[in-house]
């Protein structure tokens, strides 16, 4: 899922400090999956937020509102009702849901929640880990099922570098696994080694957001 | 061994001679004088002079530059080019200026991520944006080709070719062990002419590593050079041992630094034994020497280990 | 000291609600006497403690949705949960919101909940919720928990002072309607 984070509270405070009335608006599909903008995180982080307002001495009308998806207009309509009469909105949803709000309710300002950081897998309760970095040039099929664009901090090509630990972490980040080492380990089990003596070649970065704002047309679907 | 480009370095090795290499940190500023004290120190005992790139991505006078205030005075550079901060365009751009700059030896590295900032004793530059558009064995295909095709990464020529002694790194130690003699072979399949390894402490591992390259036929192929770094002190080693992928410290050499009266001398015997331990190993072709913000320990060693003078071959 | 109760003792039958009733009385007197005992000082207002106890950290005699008791300058109202877990973060944090000086939660230990990780998994959430408090400048200390099974409702209270003892030096919560800070 797109995942995020709250941003640190003192950040969320100092945006709503000057507002009478807020939407805190959260949405039920990647935030919520990953504990951070679901309706048990609006009804969290409402409370919260009043109470330290409160204890600032501004009292603060925090409304919340949770849809099923804040990257589709016919979910972000039925927030049309609550809105009016807001001064502001929060979204805790990815950037998408933000400027989705941003778009359909100007000109009350819409402000993030969240720091959207990347798209992960839960692993298991509590844990989430990178696996795809939206680079437009999957090479999975030959890494063994493993992405070493999202999961190599160098996203190495031809990895793995120096750097991997003797407990086979990544220097970089000590939680994480090398995974040109695993990568490795998986061809060895499947006797496929040599595939990996291979050179790739410099990688095309244009298919990402390297080439440009993204916005692809399909006229087989437009109506 | 031919001639590809006629630098010292590969002179040096054509000939048969047993080279020597020594690192250069560029200065954390702005100053030559910098660059030119340590050339004053370190003049006539390297075949060639390794010079970082930003080295644990803290930001240093580049490598170009240093390179350059390096041949000015009179010494070979080679000229170490990491992956982390310029994408393929401002590589091969910094390589069509450093050839017309007479700089001909290139050492190409993925480089330190970004949150390094040396071993967090510095600040640096976490948040910094990092690049690896291309990694280090990329890096070498494209030297490669701006040396032998006269081409870019991309498909463009360039006019005249720009001819480079190119290097990479090997760390033969480093886990998944078996997949580093393959990468090796990948490296100087890529075109890598000579090879300079990660410190090397515990000579079997390493002796063993060497043996499984020669098996290979890559002793042939390209020369390796063991780094060897002078022990400073037991805490130094064993941070090493800890902390820095690839590199193995046997606990007798430990004991050594901790046990010894002076500990520099006994670094220095250490790094004595070390080179001369690996100059007898078949396959290995010099040897590279970093003293790592102690570059005057490296004068007396070179010379202790009875490689002075460096040879002068035309 | 002052005390009210929810109902005399004398008036009571012996089952069901009236044995709720007769605990009740029994708690308020257990009370009078350790204030006496402690020497508690009344306050100009009482401190507010919610108790949201595991319906198994109540002995069988006593079992009810919801009861209160009031004595010392301590206002205690104890609500009962089929399991601790079934406490979210967000029900913890509107109970202090709406102005309660602090929320103690009693949860099966470990190895005694019924439902497996269900106290494990209402002690991380006192955690979690104890860091946000602080984050924004309210005493950690006004959400607890203990890990106790069976106990009468007078043993909740002690708990609940505890608590209200641990919250004292913090002043009333800041959420009490016309206070500031």
């Amino acid at each position: 899922m797109i995942f995020a984070e709250w941003k640190p509270l003192d950040e969320l405070i100092d945006k709503l400090e000057p507002h009478k009335k807020v939407l805190l608006a959260g949405c039920a599909t990647c935030v919520a999956e990953c504990a951070a903008g679901g309706e048990k995180e609006t009804e969290t982080l409402a409370p919260l937020l009043r109470m330290a307002l409160k204890k600032k001495g501004h009292s603060i009308e925090i409304v919340t509102a949770t849809i099923e998806r804040q990257c589709e207009w016919e979910f972000v309509e039925e927030l049309a009702e609550k809105v009016a009469g807001v001064d502001a909105i929060m979204s805790i949803a990815c950037g998408i849901g933000v400027q989705a709000l941003a778009e359909r309710f100007d000109p009350v300002p819409v402000y993030p929640g969240v720091n959207t950081s990347a798209l992960t897998i839960r692993e298991e309760a509590g844990i989430w880990a990178a696996r795809c970095a939206a680079c437009g040039d999957c090479v999975l099929g030959e890494t063994f099922g493993y992405c070493p664009i999202a999961r190599c901090a160098k996203s190495l090509l031809n990895g793995p570098c120096g750097g991997t630990r003797k407990n086979g972490k990544c220097e970089v980040n000590e939680d994480v696994d090398c995974v040109w080492s695993l990568i490795v380990e998986r061809a060895e089990r499947r006797g496929r080694l040599e595939s990996l003596s291979i050179l790739r070649k410099p990688k095309d970065w244009s298919n990402s957001r390297h080439g440009g704002p993204k916005r692809v047309i399909r006229e087989d679907l437009r109506q | 061994m031919k001639m590809l480009v006629g630098s010292n370095l590969e002179r040096v090795l054509a000939a048969g001679h047993f080279a020597v290499t020594a690192e250069v940190g560029p200065p954390r500023g702005p100053d030559p004088g910098d660059v030119k004290k340590k050339a004053r120190i370190l003049r006539g005992v390297a075949d060639a002079y390794n010079v970082t790139d930003n080295q644990t991505a803290v930001v240093r006078m580049s490598s170009i530059a240093a390179s350059k205030i390096l041949l000015q005075e009179g010494l070979e550079p080679v000229m170490q080019m990491v992956c982390r901060d310029r994408n393929r365009i401002a590589l091969q751009s910094d390589l069509l200026g450093a050839s017309a700059l007479g700089l001909r030896n290139v050492l190409c590295l993925s480089g330190d991520h970004q949150s390094a900032g040396a071993g967090g004793k510095l600040k640096g530059h976490p948040g910094a944006k990092n690049v690896y558009d291309i990694d280090s064995i990329q890096l070498i295909a494209v030297v490669k080709g701006l040396r032998d095709q006269a081409m870019q990464e991309g498909g463009d020529s360039i006019s005249p070719a720009a001819p480079f002694f190119i290097g990479a790194a090997w760390t033969p130690l480093g886990p998944p062990e078996k997949f580093r003699t393959i990468r090796l072979a990948k490296k100087i399949n890529a075109g890598a002419n000579f090879i300079q390894t990660q410190a090397v402490y515990d000579i079997k591992r390493f002796a063993e590593a060497v043996r499984r390259a020669e098996d290979m036929g890559l002793t042939d192929r390209a020369a390796i050079l063991p780094g060897i770094i002078v022990p400073r002190s037991a805490g130094m080693l064993r941070y090493m041992n800890a902390s820095v992928p690839g590199v193995e410290v046997p606990d007798e050499i430990i004991q050594r630094m901790k046990d010894a009266s002076d500990p520099q001398e006994e670094g220095i015997k250490i790094a004595l034994e070390l080179i001369v331990a690996v100059k007898s190993l078949s396959g290995i072709k010099g040897v590279h020497l970093q003293a790592i913000e102690a570059e005057g320990l490296l004068p007396d060693l070179i010379k202790a280990a009875g490689l002075l003078p460096r040879p002068h071959v035309y | 000291m002052q005390y009210s109760v929810l109902t005399s003792s004398n008036d009571v039958p012996d089952t069901g609600p009236g044995i709720l009733a007769r605990k009740t009385v029994e708690c308020a007197l257990i009370l009078g006497q350790m204030c006496m005992v402690d020497g508690i000082k009344e306050l100009n207002q009482d401190t507010e403690v919610v108790v949201l106890y595991c319906q198994h950290g109540l002995c069988d005699e006593a079992k009810a949705s919801a009861w209160s008791e009031q004595a010392c300058g301590l206002s205690v109202r104890a609500i009962m949960m089929p399991c601790s877990s079934k406490i979210e973060v967000p029900y913890i944090l509107r109970i202090l919101e709406s102005g309660t000086d602090a929320v103690e939660i009693v949860a099966c230990p470990e190895k005694s909940c019924k439902f497996l990780v269900g106290s494990l998994r209402t002690e991380k959430r006192v955690e979690y919720v104890r860091g946000l408090l602080e984050k924004i400048g309210y005493a950690p200390e006004r959400v607890g928990i203990s890990r106790r099974l069976a106990q009468s409702p007078q043993e909740l209270i002690v708990l609940a002072k505890a608590r209200a003892d641990a919250v004292r030096p913090f002043g009333i919560n800041p959420m009490k309607k016309g206070e500031q800070q």
